[in-house]
């Protein structure tokens, strides 16, 4: 069982992506009022890139949570799919020139909302799923971060508690003699 | 040319770029065209929906706590409301059986097996909505193997609340009437007109949400407050099932044609419990 701790990441972002659906459908009265858009499994990404910003494999871990999210959310692929990665990749390298304290790590997890949300809206709209004019999606964007902020705070000591402990598809076992 | 190509990042990025849209096209091409998923998209749909209803239990007992409160205050003026309908109610249903059981005879009579009337219903639970509010998606915890297929019509409140456009074999993705996706399936409708015509159309979504009866002809003869059904003749849905109301006739953009705006019956901001329908006459 021990060897499974380093999937640990992995099966807290799935059950990050079930809360974001239903959270979406019992707040969705409150949540409908700006359009806004839960986005819990991708400011779990977001801070997790924060936190473990030297771990390559967790590329992986974006990507996998990202086509099962548009599997389930979409039924197409190429959304969080894409998005997610390179949320991750920026995040990342970005990660070494912030300061490692809580209000900078929040404030660079509401600047990738605004790239994923301004993407996912972007790419919907190509493919013909949504018809929604840019003004309608930049008022969506005020919401979308106020919801943003308080599941980012919410979730930010779960994040790095896993983050640190169980660092996605890397044995501590090794580290521990 | 050459430099291009001996530019290793350059390259890189452009064949990520046309990998990328060619599985997004891939993907939107089998959702359009598929009747059903492939395997492994059914089975991540399934295990995501496995842990949604795990997830959705302690959550639906608190929002359900909260609603029992709101419920309880209203009791009293929905119980006059409801007294004053149970004398109608109980005329209407003796009313129903007698035509029924006549409607029965006479099909019997005429050796007709199934009409565009007739339909089964499968009951569902809402248990997930796609995260954003742009996509007018819902999941529903059943499947294809309670008997559910691709663009069944599907009910709440009272009302067509929108379809199925995607089933696996324990979950279903509804998209709601009032989506604005170019490739969904719009329903063929039908009103009564002020001459007792009946008058034949299609739902299309207007604007931010609203929906409207267009390709009508006679339009100007339909009166504020007409309901409006089904038809039965985009082939997938049944005959009859309550759509809305007219709110009110305007002109378009161009003044040319009439636009019917439509006042949906179906819950469309908060269906917990939806009502698939499966028709009886194959396609």
């Amino acid at each position: 069982m021990r060897s499974l701790r380093k999937f640990i990441l992995a099966f807290a972002l799935y059950v990050a992506l079930v809360l974001d659906g239903s959270l979406a459908l019992f707040l969705h009265q409150f949540m409908a009022l700006g359009n806004a858009a839960c986005l819990i499994m991708p400011i779990g990404i977001m801070l997790i890139s924060l936190f473990d910003d030297l771990n390559n494999k967790e590329i992986w871990l974006a990507i996998g949570a990202g086509i099962v999210a548009d599997i389930y959310f979409f039924g197409i692929i190429g959304a969080y799919a894409v998005i997610l990665p390179i949320v991750m990749w920026l995040l990342q390298k970005s990660a070494r020139f912030l300061p490692e304290v809580f209000w900078a790590r929040i404030l660079a997890v509401l600047l990738a909302v605004v790239i994923v949300c301004c993407y996912n809206w972007l790419i919907l709209s190509i493919i013909g799923v949504i018809a929604v004019p840019i003004k309608t999606m930049l008022v969506s964007l005020l919401p979308t971060l106020a919801w943003s902020l308080i599941f980012a705070i919410l979730s930010y000591p779960i994040w790095r508690r896993l983050a640190s402990n169980y660092p996605f598809m890397v044995n501590l076992d090794n580290y521990q003699h | 040319m050459k430099k291009f190509l001996q530019n290793k990042k350059l390259l890189t990025v452009c064949v990520v770029i046309i990998v990328i849209f060619s599985v997004l096209g891939t993907s939107v091409h089998l959702r359009n065209k598929r009747n059903t998923p492939l395997i492994i998209q059914s089975l991540g749909n399934d295990v995501v929906a496995v842990g949604t209803r795990v997830v959705d239990f302690p959550i639906s007992l608190v929002s359900g706590g909260l609603s029992n409160v709101n419920e309880l205050l209203n009791t009293q003026n929905e119980n006059n409301y409801l007294k004053s309908k149970v004398t109608d109610l109980q005329q209407t249903n003796a009313r129903n059986k007698t035509l029924e059981a006549e409607n029965k005879q006479l099909k019997s009579a005429l050796k007709i097996k199934a009409t565009l009337s007739d339909y089964d219903l499968i009951n569902a639970s809402v248990i997930s909505r796609s995260p954003d509010s742009w996509t007018d998606l819902l999941v529903i915890n059943k499947g294809t193997t309670s008997g559910l297929r691709k663009n069944m019509a599907v009910m709440s409140g009272g009302g067509v609340i929108g379809r199925i456009v995607e089933v696996s074999a324990a979950s279903s993705k509804v998209e709601l009437i009032t989506t604005s996706d170019k490739a969904a399936n719009r329903f063929a409708v039908e009103a009564t007109a002020t001459n007792g015509k009946k008058v034949h159309g299609i739902i299309t979504v207007i604007g931010n949400n609203t929906l409207a009866f267009t390709q009508a002809l006679d339009s100007n003869k339909l009166k504020q407050g007409t309901q409006i059904y089904t038809s039965g003749m985009g082939g997938n849905s049944p005959k009859g099932l309550l759509i809305g109301s007219i709110a009110r006739t305007t002109h378009d953009s161009f003044g040319l044609s009439d636009l019917i705006k439509i006042n949906p019956a179906g819950e469309l901001n908060d269906p917990s419990v939806v009502t698939v329908i499966r028709r009886k006459v194959e396609d």
